[in-house]
């Protein structure tokens, strides 16, 4: 109840917009997801509790975007900070969506949400106040890349909310990075929905400096034809959940998945998908690797739902998982739900260690055993990395990730 | 290769072992409560240490609630509505199969259950439990001139109490899981094997498990243990008659096996199903597990799960010595209006241990088939392995099959490796089939019993014809 009525105190209510009322009095119901269920069984509960002791901050301190100048190719995006969206161009137009559009468009999805498996979009939008919310609508063609911010800052809990509507035929590459600060917890919710034949490229990176915390939900629904791609990497957490609930809603849709979560020390990351085709030819396929490493603890969920109507879908989900310490921990559940008849639908997990042959191989060759790794999980990585969008040449992840094992 | 006539023979036919034994039996009053539990206790003369198992098991069932995780759905059980013992009553003590009631003797014929002595050549020794209690069990002279000890666990707990003492509850203790106290608590008959220290046991032992009565449910409880570097497989058959209620059937299996031993565990399970409607069948939960307690210990379970409304049914291992190595390989078919949630726990908590999971969903007409399985790999388990392929197959657009794979690992020196995948019946292939003259649902039992081949090569040779019968048989009226 705690956190309910911190909400509550932090407002007044004449402020309060409708959509933070309803979900307000939705959370009201059961303040924290059940810890029994399936969804959250192995959340870690102190952490949990640790995300939501932050004083709730509305205001952003402005903060250094902690990479490489803003070059005229793309697009930049902080939510918080900007107002009146409104680029029209030759080709494309970027808009802010209406206040009508956001609220029916929320309001629509807010009356599917199921108590635990939304608990983070709950508590998302009670806490987004009017600033914290980003509505975008892309129309048009030859759309610059975008990048778009979410940060926490110090020591406060804060809240974003995306929402994307991509018009028909629109192709579009975006970067959603998430930073987190020292001491401080960032829910971030995303709602994109892609119309008819459109195709999004999509990339979200986060990661946190000591302590910081992630509640970072992410709702697709995908028209017919439609193309998504997403490319996730998570690191540097002290608890974080990426929680990705895709819909292809009248199937004839793709989707390819290619994430990664890397812990360390006494980190817990979590990854749990959900996705449900609700018609025909609907495809997937899927990867997700854990790196787990110390006292750490990383958690993959996946499960794929084909009901009747859902025939010749073709569904593959792999989970791979290195665990490189004695104390670290994984978890890995990939599922299927499966009534139609005329599918493809298949699943692999695998958890072991870095190759000993490969790693004797290259010492033999006279690369120190440190390099040897290094190469190793370079290649683990760099098939997720290629897969981000815009990242490639700007940000040296790959170096990032590496410097810091 | 399925014997073609075999096929047709049996397609045609219903469930046949739905019939009804009329025999006068021993019933006590439905209901559960301490007295009720002294009573069964009483009438089977059972030490005090029993008695106290029993209540302290009920005590904590008392505390426990139903398990609701599974994906499954049924009507609510009423524990008070169900008779807790029901015996085929008998005037003394039985010391030769001559003196059982012939209509018993009839039954587990009927049933292709050699008792009587003409059918003894098949060097199967059979355990009989007919309702509560052990009929009979043959071969038992044979069986002791090596040392192995073969009877009903009434018996057992008569004659080696100090075994029962020892080992009951040690792998499945009465608190594990709702149905495990209840079953603790209540349990009625069932079978115990010791294989001492050295011994191969001569011939397969099997037990018979026949519900009759329609109001009494059945709580069978099996232990076997297997001494220092001995052998021994083991084969588990149920049926039961049609009634249009559901009959609750909650057993415990407890097997136990120390250095360099192994057991090997079959069932087919052919419990009634119910109806297309999905009227009546029995409600199958069940607790298996296998302790390999001792270095290079091996335990394999093989299931053929086609009977019961409901299956709840995890047959797993702890793998607990050096280099021990647990198996588990299943076909669970569902039709119509069943539902099953099967699968297994391979617990790593030594080191080098392995395992292999082979499971085979195949689910026909509303059915609901789901795999559930879980893999740990516990922080000692150095250098373990772990391989599990699951596999569905679904016929018809109503069925539906779901995989729940729980892995965990806290070793960094062991594997998993999981996969799963689910198809339908390759039209390729069955037109080919059909192209060269075999019919449509021949061709489709064919496929069925391919696509099972793993699983059945590891059966005993006896179950594993049976096996490949009763698929086709319940896959009746299923296809086109």
């Amino acid at each position: 109840m705690k956190i309910i009525e911190k909400i509550k105190t932090n407002k007044s209510n004449h402020n309060q917009t409708e959509i933070q009322k309803i979900c307000l009095n939705k959370l009201q119901s059961s303040p924290l997801p059940n810890p029994k269920s399936e969804l959250w069984r192995l959340s870690n509960k102190s952490k949990l509790s640790n995300f939501l002791d932050y004083s709730i901050n509305e205001k952003d301190s402005k903060f250094d975007i902690p990479y490489p100048e803003n070059s005229q190719s793309t697009i930049r995006f902080i939510i918080g900070e900007n107002c009146q969206i409104k680029l029209i161009e030759k080709n494309y137009s970027i808009q802010e969506l209406s206040e009508d559009e956001l609220q029916k468009y929320i309001k629509e999805q807010i009356s599917f949400f199921k108590q635990n498996e939304n608990w983070s979009d709950l508590l998302n939008l009670s806490l987004s106040c009017k600033n914290n919310i980003l509505g975008l609508k892309i129309n048009g063609s030859k759309i610059p890349p975008i990048e778009i911010f979410s940060h926490a800052s110090s020591n406060s809990l804060n809240a974003k909310t995306l929402v994307i509507f991509l018009e028909k035929n629109c192709e579009l590459e975006l970067l959603q990075v998430n930073l987190g600060k020292e001491n401080s917890s960032l829910s971030q919710s995303t709602f994109i929905c892609l119309k008819e034949n459109s195709s999004l490229n999509h990339g979200v990176v986060s990661y946190g400096e000591n302590r910081s915390n992630l509640l970072n939900s992410l709702n697709i629904i995908q028209q017919k034809n439609s193309k998504y791609n997403l490319g996730s990497l998570h690191f540097k957490f002290n608890y974080a959940r990426f929680e990705i609930n895709i819909k292809q809603s009248a199937g004839n849709a793709k989707t390819n998945i290619k994430g990664m979560q890397i812990t360390k020390k006494d980190e817990q990351i979590s990854t749990h998908t959900k996705i449900e085709f609700n018609g025909p030819n609907g495809f997937l396929d899927q990867i997700n690797k854990s790196l787990a490493d110390d006292k750490s603890h990383a958690i993959f969920e996946g499960s794929i739902i084909v009901p009747k109507i859902a025939q010749r879908t073709d569904a593959s989900q792999l989970s791979r998982n290195l665990l490189l310490s004695n104390l670290a921990q994984i978890d890995t559940k990939p599922q299927l739900e499966i009534i139609a008849d005329d599918v493809k639908c298949k699943h692999g997990a695998t958890i072991s260690q870095l190759n000993e042959e490969e790693l004797f191989y290259m010492r033999t060759r006279g690369i120190t055993l440190t390099e040897a790794s290094k190469l190793q999980l370079s290649s683990y990585f760099q098939e997720i990395i290629s897969f981000i969008p815009i990242t490639k040449d700007r940000w040296d992840l790959l170096d990032k990730l590496l410097n810091e094992n | 290769m399925v014997n073609e006539n075999l096929v047709k023979d049996v397609v045609k036919e219903p469930y046949k072992y739905g019939f009804v034994t009329d025999i006068e039996t021993e019933k006590i009053e439905k209901g559960l409560n301490e007295d009720i539990i002294k009573l069964i206790s009483q009438k089977k003369e059972e030490p005090k240490f029993l008695l106290d198992f029993r209540l302290k098991a009920f005590k904590k069932w008392q505390k426990m609630k139903e398990p609701n995780w599974a994906a499954l759905g049924y009507k609510k059980i009423d524990y008070q509505d169900i008779i807790y013992y029901s015996a085929p009553k008998q005037k003394e003590k039985i010391s030769s199969l001559d003196e059982v009631d012939p209509k018993l003797l009839e039954t587990f014929d009927k049933l292709g259950i050699p008792l009587t002595e003409q059918k003894k050549l098949t060097n199967v020794a059979v355990d009989a439990v007919f309702d509560s209690v052990s009929i009979a069990t043959t071969f038992r002279e044979e069986l002791a001139e090596h040392g192995v000890i073969f009877c009903s666990i009434s018996e057992a707990v008569k004659n080696h109490a100090d075994l029962i003492e020892k080992y009951l509850g040690t792998v499945v203790p009465a608190s594990d899981n709702y149905f495990a106290a209840l079953n603790s608590a209540v349990f009625s008959d069932g079978s115990f094997v010791y294989i001492p220290k050295g011994v191969t046991c001569p011939m397969d032992l099997s037990s018979y498990f026949r519900i009759n009565s329609g109001d009494s449910g059945q709580f069978e409880r099996t232990l076997i243990i297997a001494e220092e570097s001995s052998s021994v497989s083991y084969l588990e058959g149920c049926t039961a008659p049609m009634f249009d209620t559901n009959t609750l059937h909650a057993a415990v299996v407890e097997l136990i096996a120390l250095d360099d031993a192994s057991i090997k565990y079959s069932t087919v399970q052919n419990w009634y199903a119910g109806d297309e409607e999905g009227i009546g069948g029995i409600f199958n939960f069940v607790t298996k597990r296998g302790k390999c307690l001792g270095k290079r210990s091996k335990i394999s379970w093989s299931q053929v799960e086609t009977g019961s409304a409901i299956t709840w049914k995890y047959p797993s291992c702890l793998l607990l010595g050096e280099e021990s190595v647990g198996e588990f390989y299943s076909v669970a078919l569902t039709n119509n209006l069943q539902q099953a949630d099967t699968g297994t726990k391979m617990i790593h908590i030594g080191p080098k241990t392995k395992s292999t999971i082979v499971s085979k969903g195949i689910s026909a007409g509303n059915s609901k088939n789901s795999y559930r399985g879980l893999v740990k790999m516990g922080t000692k388990a150095t250098g373990s392995r772990n391989y599990s392929q699951c596999d569905s197959m679904l016929i018809g657009d109503q069925a539906s099959a779901n995989t729940f794979p729980y892995i965990k690992s806290q070793q960094p020196n062991s594997e998993i490796e999981h996969e799963a995948s689910t198809c339908r019946i390759s039209e390729d292939q069955l037109f080919y089939l059909q192209s060269r003259g075999i019919e449509f649902e021949e061709a489709v039992s064919m496929m069925v019993s391919g696509f099972c081949r793993d699983v059945f090569n590891q059966l005993p040779m006896e179950f594993a014809a049976e096996a490949d019968k009763l698929l086709a048989l319940k896959l009746e009226g299923s296809v086109g």
